[in-house]
């Protein structure tokens, strides 16, 4: 049976979220935190009328937090006789913007699709978002058609970068982090807004403003060694709209410029794999043209392929793959480790 | 950058409560089980979701929570039946918007996507992006996924799929050698840029996975395909381990182990000073080792035995070579 919820002993953390917004969707004014704190269900029993609600307010706090994590729209309305007066700050979820726009509707067949591109993240916090994001899609009712065939789908951020990077870009947080660059013998500290992480290539790619250099700046995730770090006090509008396909369209110009000669073994791992990117469509010859967008980045995996692959040029790359290959068969020579030396 | 833990597990139960209200209100009468399947949740969920629901409300005028102020539901119907009828609403009546971040990781995951067959149509996917764009709550966080091109390999083992009859190929296995296959498509599988075929091998009788870049000559048959679904389940690992797996020792640096999360199971290590550490992977064969070992040149170094060091430095001597007999470095 039903019982009143003045009587639960102990509200759980989802009844007082999903209380407190029932509350500030029904308001059309506005709440100020001491009615919240007093009135709404998992406050109010904690609530000492004239006591000190310290920690109370700071459950608040983190409460409103989480709810705006989940993109629901929870205003501050500051009086207009009293600006700046926080007793008299009303808070509130203006329906208008916690609704799902009308015109916002999906078919069976788009939603088969959205499914699938909330199945692509099966690591780190991506994955919670996806599945949020599929719980909202299912509330508007639509039943998925079924795809003909199973495809199981996965996209990895490994680096270490990726979540404090993603995150800094929405709170509009600069960030600072060591950066390995190719060639440099040891990292240099970089400050950076970050207004785009992009997968190019296979890699994944941080597009921002270079606090230093006064530049904007591509960097490779899997050459940040150490933290990324929250500059303090530092921060920008987030107006990322677009920098995203930007950042794409700068790494295509880049991988449209370079350009790699090879010569591939016939019939061997190399020539069936690398000549599916042949530049000149697929070819089935021993010489492969290949455009790149980092050299060191082919070059490790030119270097896999061994004797298999010949790089005619360019000479650095030339120079890269012969140089790895050294350092491999030096590595390994001798029965045991560091017996060749 | 410290964030604090995120209450994930009460943001999920919220945003399932959001949700089901406005489905719950679309459907005057729905079972208990019809729900959870639809959000592919467990029947419990449901309940306990209803449960809270029912129970819930605003503070209203007098804030104590009256009848007046909380949602109500048909509770016969719900105990007896198993079936839910929202009687009452309070202050929501619709679906909530997307975050930021939920929008971002949705339209990153279409444009990954975009090489399936069923993206062929571009513009109805960039229609699909601007709808989540405009459904979101703020502008989605700038992620974005370099479209590829639709992948011609892919949409011939849809096709053989949609037709329920086998593909065949040509195929270079990880040990250099090439077999012709006729294999019973049954699921498309990928990780970052590489895809792979998941199917019944009719030339070695069992289940295989195949990589796409290493097929050529890739057909459909008029070859049905064997009913599979009773006896045949697809391990969910991509790469499993097996008893005849050689094991190899390697050094390399601590940050370096994630590359290899694929090939080290258990991930054990020990440190041999400074930030380097030893760990041992299972490999099929040292064929695919060597290719690893010297892609991942300066950062891995076998250790033993010492016939797996042999064939990764023959490897990499014959690659040498090829530059010492062309001349100049």
């Amino acid at each position: 049976m039903p019982t009143s919820p003045d009587k639960s002993p102990r509200v759980t953390v989802e009844e007082r979220l999903f209380s407190l917004v029932l509350a500030l969707i029904a308001t059309e004014i506005g709440l100020t935190k001491a009615d919240i704190l007093a009135t709404v269900q998992g406050y109010r029993q904690r609530f000492t009328s004239g006591g000190d609600n310290a920690n109370l307010e700071r459950q608040f706090e983190r409460d409103k937090d989480d709810i705006r994590e989940l993109g629901i729209p929870l205003e501050m309305i500051e009086p207009a006789d009293d600006p700046g007066n926080n007793h008299l700050l009303r808070y509130r979820i203006p329906k208008g913007l916690y609704n799902l726009p009308p015109d916002v509707s999906f078919s069976p067949d788009e939603l088969m699709l959205l499914k699938l591109a909330a199945t692509v993240w099966r690591e780190g916090s991506l994955s919670a978002e996806s599945r949020r994001a599929l719980t909202k899609l299912n509330s508007l009712g639509v039943d998925s058609s079924d795809p003909v065939l199973g495809y199981a789908p996965s996209l990895r951020a490994r680096d270490a970068s990726f979540e404090p990077l993603s995150k800094a870009m929405d709170r509009g947080q600069v960030v600072a982090f060591l950066y390995l660059k190719p060639g440099e013998g040891s990292p240099r500290r970089r400050r950076v807004a970050p207004r785009a992480v992009v997968l190019h290539e296979g890699r994944w790619h941080l597009y921002g403003a270079d606090q230093d250099a006064q530049a904007t700046r591509t960097f490779l995730l899997s050459r940040i060694v150490g933290p990324v770090v929250a500059v303090p006090g530092d921060t920008f509008v987030p107006d990322g709209e677009g920098k995203g396909q930007r950042a794409l369209d700068e790494l295509d110009a880049l991988w449209a410029a370079n350009v790699a000669e090879l010569e591939v073994e016939a019939g061997s791992d190399a020539a069936v794999r690398l000549s599916k990117r042949e530049a000149h469509g697929p070819g089935a010859g021993t010489t492969v043209t290949l455009h790149y967008t980092d050299l060191d980045i082919l070059a490790d995996e030119l270097a896999g392929y061994g004797p298999e692959v010949l790089v005619r040029s360019p000479l650095a790359l030339r120079q890269a793959v012969r140089a790895r290959l050294v350092g491999v068969r030096d590595a390994h020579i001798g029965t045991t480790l560091g017996s060749a030396t | 950058m410290i964030a604090r833990p995120p209450a994930l597990g009460a943001s999920d139960k919220l945003t399932f409560l959001l949700s089901l209200i406005p489905y719950l209100m679309d459907h005057d009468s729905v079972t208990v089980a019809e729900a959870a399947l639809h959000f592919e949740v467990s029947a419990e969920r449901v309940r306990d979701a209803v449960r809270l629901i029912a129970v819930s409300g605003i503070p209203g005028e007098t804030h104590q929570y009256l009848d007046g102020d909380l949602f109500d539901i048909h509770w016969d119907e719900f105990e007896e039946n198993d079936r839910i009828v929202l009687t009452h609403l309070v202050a929501i009546d619709d679906s909530p918007r997307f975050s930021a971040r939920e929008a971002a990781a949705l339209i990153a995951g279409l444009q990954y996507l975009s090489s399936l067959p069923e993206n062929a149509d571009r513009d109805a996917v960039a229609s699909l992006m601007a709808k989540l764009t405009r459904g979101a709550s703020a502008t989605p966080t700038q992620l974005a996924v370099a479209s590829q091109d639709s992948d011609s390999a892919m949409a011939v083992i849809r096709a053989a799929g949609h037709d329920g009859v086998q593909v065949e190929f040509d195929y270079l296995n990880a040990r250099g050698e090439h077999e012709h296959r006729f294999v019973d498509p049954l699921r498309l599988e990928s990780i970052d840029t590489d895809w792979y075929l998941r199917g019944w091998c009719h030339l070695r009788r069992a289940p295989r996975t195949f990589r796409l870049d290493r097929m050529s000559e890739l057909g459909v048959t008029s070859i049905q395909i064997e009913a599979h679904d009773a006896q045949l389940v697809l391990p969910d690992a991509l790469f499993q381990a097996s008893a005849e797996d050689l094991s190899v020792v390697i050094e390399l640096p601590a940050s370096a182990l994630t590359l290899l999360a694929d090939y080290s199971p258990d991930r054990a290590t020990t440190s041999v000073g400074g930030d380097r550490v030893r760990t041992t992977l299972r490999v099929a064969h040292y064929h695919g080792l060597k290719r690893l070992v010297s892609g991942l040149a300066g950062l891995v170094t076998v250790v033993e035995p010492a016939e797996a060091r042999q064939v990764v430095a023959d490897w990499a001597t014959a690659g040498v070579a090829r530059y010492e007999a062309t001349g100049e470095a």
